[in-house]
């Protein structure tokens, strides 16, 4: 070892205290599969194309999979992505009131995720409609809650 | 304003209202040091809020980066073709080299983005936090609308200086 | 400023100067050094013992590519007949060392209508190859149908480093094609948009249709390519670029249209140049105004320290003190 000097022996300390991202993530009990949320999204995606968008909306923001793998996240959030970008922009400020403040909060996660995947900005002119329309409706609260929540969507 | 920019400037507002919300914090890592902890190496993830990605389209985003004690905003310019690469390019670097006078202005921006600004517990301490968003969305609108200008001016002056030159081949 | 000029303000002033201060009986003594585009120097000088004589000599880059344009009096005869007209000026049969070209002025039979064209000289220069051309198409255009093929003089000036200027007479117009290579990355991008200008403005503005027709490649294009000067040229310089002027016969009717169309064209790139500088400069100070501008706005941000005053002076005002100015702090 050239450089002991610089070795970071408190990163090999368990009792160091710090911690990692992965550290901040809660424990879940169950982590749900792609299968048992085909479902859903099978649900969702009828939802979108029936033109039910209101309760489409409902249930994408509804218990949304947390504590599954990355790859299980990308395509729920596709689904939600797909069912986001068919509202039409004049019933938006509708479907936002009728969501609950938890509801809101996952729905501003969606909308940064998406804008933050080259697929969502290519929608980019939606999301922020919904953004607004939230904004409008519960101004900087589901923000700050998306902030500091550790759970990512 | 046209109709897809409003909502865009309201996104970024809202975020960086929520965002900044910063309190003084000394560093875990060093004795006695008090750094941007968005900006160095972070051992301590807890330190760290969850990155915001605005964004009106592929060309037109906004990266809000929160931490405890300091919020890092990087903003990428539209850059439609060569001259407006150039022109944004030159801007954005003029601007970096006067960072001084403008306090919260990242001397380069991270990568992938125009123009970066780096607002500390410092600054929000010394700065009234509403101005401080309404200096950067004034700031979004007006560099977009500076970069078209230069551009105008320069396709007009380009057209007048060739009219001029061969009109005097014109007998 | 719109257009450059075609001759050199400081030798008119300098040779004025020169005639001023010997009628006045104080000649000068001048040892002066004039710079003008494309690497051009001119020198002005008098030995300290002849005051009389003032020799003018011009180096230039071009010289050398321009006196071996081929099919005329040669470069130095062309300028002997050129100032023959005027009195008081004779060419040095041996240049100063260091120059191309010397002129010796006698002051006291010099006119002040030399002056003008004293100060061409440089435009004289390169007007030679120009001049050349027009008399080479007098010669084509007389010439019978079908012999218009064995036609490949091309004259070139090397007037700067990488950038050439080519003229090829033909028996039914002149072509002049311009090299040019852009150093910067942002002149490269302006020169894109001006040479544009340049390409468009006949098309679009009807008052100016008859002037020469400008194209704009970044291939040589054909003329170069048949007389085989490309094979000289690095290819692999991506961002060489060719303009080419087409002038017809309207444009070099009457040698009074051949001296402004060439005193136009050999100024065509410094001309160029000088207007996109221009616009940098113009972005430039647009974009001081703009910071300040946002320096402004930013500074509103600041917590108002006149508010911050009146806090303090409410404060004083509860503070008592002393006779000798201490204040009587309470805790």
């Amino acid at each position: 070892m050239e450089d002991w000097r610089r070795i970071d022996i408190d990163s090999f300390d368990p009792n160091s205290g710090r911690l990692t991202n992965d550290d901040l993530i809660p424990p879940y009990a169950h982590h749900v599969t792609l299968q048992e949320l085909q479902p859903k999204i099978a649900q969702l995606r009828s939802l979108a194309t029936s033109g039910d968008m209101s309760s489409a909306t409902k249930l994408a923001t509804e218990d949304p999979p947390y504590s599954a793998d990355a790859n299980t996240k990308a395509v729920y959030f596709q689904a939600v992505l797909e069912a986001l970008t068919q509202v039409r922009q004049a019933d938006i400020a509708t479907i936002v009131k009728q969501l609950s403040p938890q509801q809101q909060d996952v729905l501003v996660k969606y909308l940064y995720k998406g804008m933050s995947l080259p697929e969502g900005q290519r929608q980019g002119g939606i999301l922020l409609a919904w953004f607004e329309k939230l904004t409008q409706s519960s101004g900087v609260n589901p923000i700050v809650h998306f902030l500091s929540d550790r759970r990512t969507v | 304003m046209s109709q897809s920019l409003r909502p865009y400037l309201t996104a970024v507002r809202y975020s960086l209202e929520a965002a900044l919300t910063l309190s003084n914090f000394s560093s875990l890592e060093v004795e006695r040091h008090n750094r941007p902890e968005v900006e160095v190496p972070n051992t301590s993830a807890e330190l760290l809020l969850q990155p915001m990605h605005i964004s009106r389209n592929e060309n037109e985003q906004v990266l809000i980066e929160s931490s405890v004690n300091s919020v890092r905003v990087s903003i990428k310019v539209k850059q439609a073709d060569e001259i407006e690469q150039i022109l944004v390019h030159k801007f954005t670097r003029f601007l970096e080299q006067r960072a001084e006078s403008f306090y919260i202005l990242r001397r380069t921006p991270i990568s992938g983005y125009s123009i970066s600004f780096l607002i500390t517990n410092k600054h929000t301490e010394s700065m009234k936090t509403g101005k401080l968003v309404d200096f950067i969305i004034e700031f979004m609108e007006d560099v977009d609308k500076e970069i078209s200008e230069i551009k105008l001016f320069l396709n007009a002056r380009a057209r007048f200086v060739a009219e001029a030159y061969l009109g005097e081949f014109v007998y | 400023m719109l257009h450059l000029q075609p001759n050199n303000l400081l030798i008119q002033k300098t040779l004025s100067e020169a005639i001023e201060a010997y009628g006045n009986g104080t000649p000068l003594t001048l040892d002066r050094i004039i710079s003008d585009f494309d690497y051009t120097t001119f020198h002005i000088s008098n030995a300290s013992e002849d005051k009389l004589t003032l020799a003018l000599s011009i180096r230039t880059k071009a010289w050398q590519s321009v006196s071996q344009c081929t099919g005329g009096p040669g470069l130095v005869a062309y300028l002997q007949s050129k100032y023959a007209n005027y009195s008081g000026i004779s060419a040095s049969s041996v240049p100063e060392s260091g120059y191309d070209y010397t002129l010796l002025l006698d002051l006291g039979k010099l006119q002040p209508e030399a002056m003008k064209d004293l100060s061409l000289l440089k435009t004289l220069v390169l007007g030679y190859a120009f001049q050349l051309a027009f008399n080479e198409f007098v010669t084509l255009s007389a010439a019978p149908e079908g012999t218009e093929s064995e036609t490949n003089i091309l004259h070139t000036i090397k007037y700067r480093d990488d950038e050439n200027l080519f003229i090829k007479p033909s028996y039914d117009r002149i072509t002049v094609i311009f090299e040019t290579i852009f150093q910067d990355e942002t002149d490269k991008v302006f020169g894109k948009v001006f040479l544009q200008e340049f390409v468009d403005a006949r098309k679009r503005n009807r008052s100016i249709q008859s002037a020469p027709q400008v194209l704009f490649s970044h291939e040589p294009p054909l003329e170069l390519q048949n007389a085989g000067a490309v094979a000289s040229m690095n290819s692999s310089d991506t961002s060489r670029r060719f303009i080419t002027f087409v002038l017809f016969p309207r444009h070099f009717q009457t040698p009074e249209l051949q001296f402004s169309t060439l005193s136009h064209l050999t100024l065509f790139r410094n001309y160029f140049h000088y207007h996109i500088k221009c616009s940098k400069a113009y972005m430039h100070s647009r974009m001081r105004y703009r910071v300040d501008s946002f320096i402004k706005v930013l500074n509103r941000a600041k917590l108002d320290e006149e508010e911050e005053d009146i806090d303090q002076q409410s404060k004083q005002q509860q503070t008592r003190r002393t006779i000798t100015g201490r204040k009587m702090v309470s805790y």
